[in-house]
Order: C-alpha cells, then sequence, then structure tokens
C-alpha cells in the first residue's frame, strides 16, 4: 500500500507520515534521503530524528540509488523525502537530466517487496519564478516523478499546515 | 469557460486533451500564438504567459478578459498557479503576477468548472469534475 504526501515547506509531512505509519506493528524502516551538508542540513536532520525518536523506525541514510537496498517483507518504509532524493540523483555525481523513470522504478520495487509505503514529497512548481535551465529541469523532473507515484498510490495527501487534504482515496 | 490551473508540470495540457477530449492540435499556446486567436480559441494553454504578452504590447489585460469573456464563452483556459512565494522583487514580474491573478479570477469567476491539479490529480475547485 503506498501513500503519498506533498504539501509546501514545514507544513507537517512528516508529522502526518509518521502518524500514519503509528500503528503499524511490523519493523519500520525510514529512508533519509537527506545529505548531511552543512549546518541547516544537519539541524534539520537532528530535528527530524527527534521527531521520530521513541517511534521504532531503524532508520537507513541512502541518498542516491535506493534501489539497491535490500527490502524485508512485512515492513512499513518511509521514504524522506523525495524532494532532496531527486537533487541528489540530478545533481551529485556532476548533472543527470534523466533520473524520473529510474526514481520511480525504484519507488515500485520498494512498494512492492515491503507491506506499506508512505513517501514524502514536495510542492515546487507553485510560485510562477523561471529559474535557470537546471533548475527548471529538477522542477519538471519532481513534477514528474510525484505524478508517476500519485497514479499508482492508494492515497495521496497534500498537507496544509498540518492538516491532510485527500487528493487521492481515504485515511 | 473552463480554467484548469494548477503549478507548473502538472499534467494539466494532458488532463485537457485525456478528459475534456479536446484535440491537442486545437490548443493554442499563450507564449507564442496570435492574441487575437484567444477570442475564437477552443483552447489556449500557457494563458499566464498570453497575459505577460499583453502587459508587453500594452494591452489592458483587464479589457482584454472581458472581451474574451464576452465572446468566446466556451474557451477552456489552461493556466499556471503562480501567486504563491515571495513577492518578485522586480516591478514587471509583480506587475504580471498580480495581473494574472486579476485576470484568472476573473475567468474563473465566469467559469462553470474550475479544475486544480495537484500531483497530476484533478481537483474540482468549482462546479464537477468533467
Amino acid at each position: 500500500m503506498l501513500t503519498l504526501i506533498t504539501g509546501g515547506s514545514k507544513c507537517g509531512k512528516s508529522h502526518i507520515a509518521e502518524q500514519l505509519l503509528e500503528n503499524v506493528h511490523c519493523e519500520k524502516i525510514y529512508i533519509a534521503t537527506m545529505i548531511p551538508y552543512g549546518k541547516e542540513a544537519h539541524a534539520a536532520i537532528e530535528r527530524h530524528r527527534l521527531l521520530r525518536a521513541g517511534k521504532n523506525f531503524t532508520t537507513i541514510e541512502k541518498y542516491t540509488n535506493i534501489n539497491e537496498l535490500d527490502i524485508p517483507e512485512q515492513s512499513a518504509v518511509l521514504i524522506e523525502c523525495m524532494a532532496n532524493l531527486c537533487a541528489n540523483e540530478m545533481f551529485d555525481s556532476g548533472f543527470d537530466a534523466d533520473v524520473s523513470g529510474r526514481i520511480v522504478n525504484a519507488v515500485k520495487k520498494i512498494n512492492k517487496a515491503c507491506s506499506r509505503l508512505v513517501v514524502v514529497t514536495n510542492d515546487v512548481s507553485r510560485d510562477g519564478i523561471e529559474y535557470p535551465e537546471e533548475t527548471q529541469l529538477y522542477i519538471k523532473n519532481l513534477c514528474h516523478i510525484n505524478r508517476q507515484l500519485a497514479l499508482i498510490a492508494d492515497n495521496v495527501i497534500e498537507c496544509v499546515y498540518g492538516i491532510p487534504v485527500m487528493l487521492k482515496g481515504e485515511l | 469557460m473552463i480554467l484548469i490551473t494548477g503549478g507548473a508540470y502538472e499534467g494539466k495540457t494532458e488532463y485537457a486533451a485525456d478528459f475534456l477530449k479536446i484535440n491537442p492540435d486545437e490548443i493554442l499556446d499563450g507564449d507564442t500564438c496570435p492574441v487575437q486567436k484567444a477570442f475564437s480559441a477552443v483552447c489556449i494553454k500557457n494563458f499566464q504567459k498570453l497575459i505577460k504578452r499583453l502587459i508587453n504590447e500594452k494591452i489592458d489585460p483587464i479589457d482584454f478578459a472581458h472581451r474574451l469573456i464576452r465572446e468566446n464563452n466556451k474557451l477552456t483556459i489552461i493556466t499556471d498557479e503562480i501567486g504563491c512565494g515571495i513577492i518578485p522583487a522586480n516591478k514587471s514580474d509583480r506587475l504580471w503576477r498580480e495581473t494574472v491573478g486579476r485576470v484568472c479570477s476573473m475567468i474563473a469567476s465566469e467559469s462553470v468548472c474550475v479544475i486544480r491539479l495537484s500531483c497530476g490529480i484533478p481537483t474540482a475547485i468549482k462546479g464537477k469534475l468533467l
């Protein structure tokens, strides 16, 4: 079962994602995709760690190629977040414009392996600004990934200041 | 009129073609089409860019929208949602963003149906899904 959670910055997406998996009793795996570059990233990672504390997640830090992960059956997986993963895949070693297909396939593979998957993503295309070409391509890739995942997802949630707005399915 | 909106790359044009059954050849691009074609078009995409061109060509976008509503009320308009985020520092960008907001509010108010796409998923925020 796949749930996709989107929304703007700091709108409570992670909290909703963790809540969804709160009463799940199987092994819980948290795939952290944010590369700990610099102070802000360290602070964000620490804040998320505290949020998850006591919720029995096993954290796996994996910044690219999440298809390589060995996901046990009967596990619940939370991927956080797609915006970082997409950026890492595109910009981490040189520049790769063509990433959406392989990211979607990796998520499909994980979704098949585990019993419950929650993917946290981000809404990045609603400010009307024309960015330089590489950034524009990043926005396009992330939107494409979001749309492909929304197609196969059971639930799609847009989070607005902590309120889950259902775009697809029912909670 | 029908208004289809949402962020960039949300699948708005695909929605118009797949669900409203608009022939893709009949979807004009507001970035490049002759401005006057809007009054006889079936569908215009990138309407936000057409508005930018109106401003650049010194055509009053509000008058233009009034005339569009009067003369082509079967039109389907596809436009990016561009009003979120920080107010642009540049004056012409501010004017454009505000004008898109005003004009699209006029269009939405005249539309039987307003669809907003997020993650490619359409939600009818006015009227019913078609």
